[in-house]
């Protein structure tokens, strides 16, 4: 009655459709052949500067202090217009591909051979929220799928004893939005993320509150087993009964594969010194970052990490209105380790080649100093930097430039739906084809935009 | 301008060929321009158009009615006027003018073989397939049915024993019959209570429309009314805040103050008022037309009729309003307040100025001694900089001049920022009590200036905003201080030189010390006086507060609008008027381009004029989804070419005309489809049917539904005994915003009566942290959920089982059941509260033994996750 499967997808609405789409990529049939199964999100919400870190200026030094003038002209989001700011960090050139990188990374400065940088990011919004949604979920309007749920509704999951989407925001509190970026949308809620609340408390729910025995727990799910086979029985071949009595199965199997993953306790101690583990300082970031390797491991199939919480006084994320030096420094100290150890682990463990990692941050800061002389740097959508590993990228590799200040992306601007559909593209699916009805459109990741980069491929 | 009545044929009988894309023989009838080609204005005969199909040619095999053919005819005689469109829109692949949703429902005959309209026009359609109803369900079953479709609470009990049409009648008067509908009203209008976004700020009174729909549903007022109130309440009654709050629905959707207000980049400002309006048409076409018309905001719509122009003559109705808190009172109570409050206030001065007599050059005094105490350290570039409304000081290098001046750049957003006392050191030359004429901005900075008679050296400043209260209204946020030498203005010091004293030690008299301080002789009096002003303002306090809510807020200057090309704010084009949507031709789509009320109003009309094609259907269907889980269209907030079809259109279009008919009465309309076979019909699977049908689109059966998000929890909290069944007001919270300038709403594990009522108050925070409800489709309100997913994961299964929330109510429901019954008759009492019905003698021993190991309170947890109770069939 449908005249094409596509039909049929936006026709059969609901959970039908996302099931149907995930278990036909289960049988192998992507829209093209797979370069990467998993896909790592490393977001760093508050805004990281490129000029500090990744995108190197000299002539930041030469025109410290001078105005920006003409068509130049800044307008940042506070209002406040400084005069150029060098930065504060030195840079250096590493690895055999001699990528610049600023002092404050020392430990990823070790993994550029592996990594592939873009210099041009452009993104829509020059506002928080907007411009964070946007890097999460491809829409500046809050409550649109996250990358994750689109994952798991094109390609399902590899494990069946644990979910395919998971989200760890960072320890220091949820990112600015909260659970929009890795909210279903509107796609079923089979595609929410699953957040893993850290070492204490990995996943909400997994174990009564009360004081019930494993024994008690086994025969409950038991029970629930009989009597709902026997329900079924005089609702022969109800599909959605049916697929509740699994899910109970399946949970039953979570509660006892969880703990497993999450404890790290069977690591060895060269790994647990890698990450950083037996920094109190580093520890909870750490841990996050060995967890996502596990759960890759294990063949979840998007894990995304925060580095950087809300915008809680005093500051928790990197959006360094004021005293860039210090607030970069400080959240660049936990960044550094673990993140260069997860790349380095990825790799030894055969894990790099089909999983891809991204970096980055929903916006850049500004080369000027934000009002006068206080040492910070407003917002800046026009140009900043990402990078990407693993899964079919190029390494050692730098794509497009900003101006001489680092301001605008001048040479080959990337926009986040040009990533997201690059992204897709290596995990074998095509951005303009994963689509899901929603109020009068066939939905996409990547709205109507969005354009392969094929220079960023290896 | 109306179309000319031929342009509508063309576009429905030879645009699928002849359209700008397609170009069948180089033709393209879908502008004015490029049908000149074939028509020869005023002069019929010499055009190919009218030769082709007066002469039957065209188009191919269909010839056109000979009526169609004398328009046509007539048309071309007339000069072939065009109308206000400039381009139809083809035939496919998108909606042309002749879309099926577009056209006027007509009644059609009710087809032979069932007493029952709804259940003659779904047989006729299940026969042509060869398939038949199912069987009526068992009364037990219906009665459930009935319950929660109409309440959304389990049946008790003693409910099974009434009729069904009883029953019917019963539940649709229960306050409970308007929650229900409210609830799933709620979603179709993206209805929470907080902005969303960056700030999230919470909306207070939000609640007043959410108890606006409640009590709409349970006084069964007329659909129509229903919409003109949600968007003009305000003016249609302006006195009456309850039709004031029914505006809610306009602005309850997300809402970025981030964008709008804070930002201080004036592009991205006018986008976020852009969002605001694009928000208001989106949500009152949706919801009303079941249009997209949102996708015409960048360009004319690619799949229904909707040219761009539409668009933005639809965001020019809307132009007056904001979002927004709404003051309510009327002229009288605000009176009646300020005549409560203002003796009171006036009583209270005097005694302030006698007080201030005895205690103020003994405060000032002290405050200046502990000034002067105050070690602070230099705060320059360690971090945030906060300007501290109580005190500050700024140090730098001595400068003498006798001019000074205070330069704010930035202040809190919106009012002007203020300095109540300023002192320049050493010399102790001060001012008092200066507030700024606006708010502070790098281009328009607000400046205080100081003159001394004679030059004096200064190297050090100490201020403050609010000294006595530390009220942090307009804030100085970036200030300089600078002098004037010959040359012009030099900075002395600003921001970097700022100290700010650490929190413990801010300067403050305490009460003793004052006491301590005054004469002897004055001390009986102070405390009298104090105690005095203590209970005036106590006595002001009680006065109840001016009521507002979130609702339409009216802009103060009503702005032109114009077309955004590409709907970028950047690049305005035409300037447009008011209007509806072109496309419904039954209705003249120009709107009045005077006031607010003018346009709101004219907008009212047009949404509920019986000549609106859409407004009926729209409704008819999104009540038939309710009681069949599927709409007769399946996107029930899409009626263009994007969305479903309907799979029986003719009893749609007998529906929306039957509902017209009868008053555009909901109840009516639910009335007649639950007295329906098909709404009656068992659940059960037929192997037959289901080869056939498999979505089951005919309704060879009922599906089987499982329970939303908070008919599961309502109907726990009713099972276990502890549902607080109070109606309205305040929402109860399951999440608090966390306060210390972060925005997110951090689950509470609330517990207690409070929280233990419906479903439908719980604040709807957007974009908060994950409660019981959220795993189970219960969606984020920052987008419109015309139609709930109905997914199946082990997120829900663990949640059900281990959820504290749960697991207290398992818990309560056994001691309910202990408390009635004893032994075996605990697991019949159990059933029939959760399931309605007695358990087998299997089901007995398979209770017996769990109990006997794990007891009765785990039992009951294990039924409330039984597919059995989660189910409805």
């Amino acid at each position: 009655m449908y005249r094409s499967r596509r039909d049929w997808l936006f026709h059969a609405g609901g959970g039908l459709a996302g099931l149907a789409l995930a278990q036909l990529a289960a049988g192998g049939k992507t829209h093209f052949p797979a370069k990467a199964k998993r896909l790592i999100l490393l977001f760093c919400p508050g805004g990281i500067s490129q000029v500090d870190t990744f995108d190197h200026k000299p002539e930041l030094e030469k025109h410290h202090g001078k105005e920006t003038k003409g068509a130049n002209t800044i307008t940042p989001f506070f209002g406040k217009r400084g005069t150029v700011m060098r930065s504060p960090f030195s840079f250096q050139r590493y690895g055999k591909t001699g990528q610049w990188v600023s002092n404050i990374l020392p430990h990823l400065s070790g993994c550029v051979d592996d990594l592939t940088f873009i210099h041009s990011m452009v993104t829509r919004s020059n506002t928080h929220g907007p411009a964070l949604f946007q890097m999460s979920t491809g829409s500046i309007f809050q409550g649109f799928p996250s990358i994750g749920s689109w994952i798991s509704y094109g390609l399902g999951s590899e494990n069946s004893n644990l979910p395919a989407f998971v989200a760890l925001p960072d320890h220091r509190g949820m990112p600015p939005g909260g659970v929009a970026h890795w909210g279903n949308g509107f796609l079923p809620a089979a595609h929410q993320g699953v957040v893993f609340g850290g070492e204490k408390e990995p996943i909400a729910d997994l174990r009564p509150t009360g004081p019930i025995s494993g024994r008690a727990q086994e025969a409950t799910f038991r029970l629930l087993g009989d009597m709902n086979r026997a329900h079924l029985e005089a609702h022969a071949n109800e599909d959605a009964l049916d697929a509740r009595i699994k899910a109970y199965e399946l949970a039953a199997r979570m509660q006892l594969s969880a703990p497993e993953v999450t404890s790290v306790a069977g690591e060895t101690d060269t790994v647990r010194e890698a990450y950083g583990l037996n920094d109190p300082e580093l520890r909870p970031y750490a841990y996050n970052c060995l967890l996502t390797r596990r759960l890759i491991e294990r063949g979840v199939r998007c894990v995304q990490l925060f580095n950087g919480a809300h915008f809680g006084s005093p500051r928790v994320n990197w959006d360094a209105h004021e005293n860039l030096e210090i607030n970069h420094g400080k959240l660049a100290r936990v960044l550094d380790k673990p993140t260069a150890a997860l790349i380095r682990d990825l790799k030894q463990r055969g894990l790099f080649d089909d999983t891809i990692l991204l970096f980055t941050t929903e916006f850049g800061r500004l080369p000027i100093s934000q009002g006068l002389g206080e040492g910070g740097r407003d917002h800046n959508p026009e140009g900043f930097t990402a990078f990407v590993c693993g899964g079919g990228f190029k390494r050692g590799f730098a794509y497009g430039s900003t101006d001489e200040l680092g301001y605008k992306a001048a040479e080959n601007p990337v926009t986040l739906y040009d990533l997201h559909a690059t992204m897709l593209h290596l995990m074998g699916l095509d951005h303009t084809r994963l689509t899901y009805y929603h109020n009068g459109l066939n939905r996409r990741l990547t709205d109507v935009h969005g354009h392969l980069v094929r220079e960023l491929l290896a | 301008m109306l179309l000319a009545a031929a342009v509508p044929i063309l576009a429905a009988k030879c645009l699928a060929c002849h359209n700008s894309e397609s170009r069948v023989a180089g033709l393209d009838l879908s502008t004015r321009q490029s049908a000149l080609r074939v028509v020869a204005p005023g002069d019929p005969a010499a055009s190919k158009l009218f030769q082709y199909v007066s002469a039957g040619k065209m188009p191919p095999g269909k010839p056109l009615e000979s009526a169609d053919v004398a328009e046509i005819k007539s048309w071309i005689s007339a000069g072939a006027p065009w109308g206000s469109e400039e381009k139809l829109v083809s035939a496919r692949p998108r909606a042309g003018l002749d879309w099926w949703s577009l056209q006027s429902p007509v009644k059609p005959p009710v087809p032979a073989g069932a007493e029952h309209p709804v259940d003659a026009f779904v047989l006729a359609r299940l026969k042509e397939k060869g398939l038949d109803l199912s069987s009526r369900a068992d009364h037990r079953t219906l009665i459930r049915r009935l319950h929660f479709d109409l309440t959304g609470l389990p049946a008790s009990p003693g409910d099974l024993s009434a009729a069904y049409e009883e029953t019917l009648g019963r539940l649709m008067r229960s306050p409970h019959y308007g929650e229900r509908l409210a609830r799933y009203w709620l979603d179709v209008v993206r209805f929470g209570e907080s902005d969303g976004g960056e700030h999230n700020n919470e909306r207070m009174t939000a609640w007043k429309y959410r108890d606006y729909v409640i009590g709409a549903f349970n006084s069964g007022k007329p659909y129509t009314d229903f919409i003109r109130e949600q968007v003009a309440g305000d003016l249609l009654a302006p006195g009456d805040p309850k039709l004031t709050a029914a505006t809610g629905f306009l602005v309850c959707g997300p809402w970025d103050s981030v964008t709008k207000i804070t930002n201080r980049d004036e592009t991205f400002r006018r986008m976020g008022r852009q969002d605001e309006l694009d928000d208001m048409v989106t949500t009152t076409f949706a919801t009303f037309q079941g249009l997209t018309v949102n996708c015409a905001r960048c360009h004319d719509h690619k799949f229904d009729p909707i040219p761009t122009r539409d668009y933005y003559q639809l965001t020019a109705a809307f132009h007056g309003i904001t979002f927004g808190e709404r003051d309510v009172s009327t002229g009288e109570q605000r009176k009646e307040r300020d005549d409560l409050i203002a003796p009171l206030r006036k009583e209270q001065d005097g005694l302030k100025r006698e007080l201030g007599d005895i205690e103020d050059g003994k405060r000032t005094a002290l405050l200046a001694a502990r000034y002067r105490e105050i070690e602070m350290p230099r705060q320059a570039g360690a971090k945030h900089l906060q300007v501290n409304p109580v005190f500050n000081r700024n140090r730098f290098a001595p400068v003498t001049a006798s001019k000074f001046r205070f330069v704010v750049t930035s202040n809190q957003v919106n009012v002007p920022p203020k300095i109540d006392h300023l002192e320049l050191l050493p010399s102790g030359k001060s001012v008092t009590d200066w507030t700024g004429s606006k708010a502070a901005t790098d281009d328009a900075p607000q400046i205080l200036e100081i003159a001394l008679d004679a030059p004096a050296m200064v190297n050090e400043i100490r201020w403050s905003s609010d000294r006595m209260r530390g009220v942090k209204d307009g804030a100085i946020r970036v200030y300089r201080f600078e002098y004037f030498d010959d040359s012009g203005w030099k900075i002395a010091g600003s921001m970097l030189d700022h100290e700010v004293p650490a929190e413990v030690a801010l300067p403050e008299v305490t009460d003793a010390q004052l006491e301590a301080a005054i004469p002897e002789s004055s001390r009986a009096r102070r405390r009298e006086l104090t105690q005095a002003i203590k209970d005036l303002q106590a006595r002001i306090d009680a006065v109840p507060p001016l009521q507002t809510v979130h609702a339409a807020k009216l802009e103060p200057k009503m702005l032109p609008a114009f077309i955004l090309d590409r709907g970028s704010v950047s690049q305005p084009k035409d300037e447009v008027r008011p209007g509806a949507l072109t496309a419904i031709r039954q209705l003249d789509s120009k709107l009045p381009a005077g006031s607010d009320a003018e346009r709101r109003l004219a907008l009212a009309d047009w949404l509920t004029s019986p000549k609106n094609p859409l407004t009926a259907r729209v409704i008819v269907n999104r009540i038939w989804q309710l009681h069949f889980g599927a709409g007769i269209v399946n996107t029930p907030s899409d009626f263009g070419f994007n969305g479903d079809r309907p799979s029986h259109p003719e009893l749609l279009d007998w529906l929306a005309v039957s509902f017209m008919e009868n008053g555009w009465d909901i109840r009516w309309l639910q009335r007649l489809i639950l007295s329906s076979r098909v709404y009656q019909q068992s659940s059960l699977m037929n192997a037959k049917a289901h080869a056939v049908d498999g979505a089951n689109r005919l309704l060879w059966r009922m599906p089987v539904r499982r329970m939303d998000a908070e008919t599961l929890r309502d109907s726990i909290l009713a099972a276990a005994g502890s549902l607080n069944p109070e109606h309205g007001g305040p929402s109860f919270l399951l999440q608090k915003k966390e306060a210390r300038g972060s925005y997110l709403y951090r689950a509470l594990d609330n517990d207690g009566p409070a929280v233990w009522r419906r479903s439908v108050y719980k604040f709807a925070a957007r974009g908060g942290e994950r409660v019981f409800m959220d795993g189970f489709d219960c969606p984020d309100p920052s987008v419109a959920t015309p139609r709930r997913s109905e997914s199946n994961t082990p997120v829900q299964a663990l949640t059900l089982l281990n959820n504290a929330f749960v697991l207290r109510q398992a818990g309560l429901l056994a001691a309910r059941i202990e408390k009635e019954s004893a032994g075996p008759a605990r697991v019949t009492r159990a059933f029939q509260l959760l399931f309605s019905r007695d358990p087998s003698a299997n089901e007995r021993t398979q209770a017996d033994e769990f109990i006997e190991q794990h007891g009765f309170a785990l039992y009951c947890r294990a039924l409330l996750n039984s597919n059995e109770f989660v189910y409805v069939p």
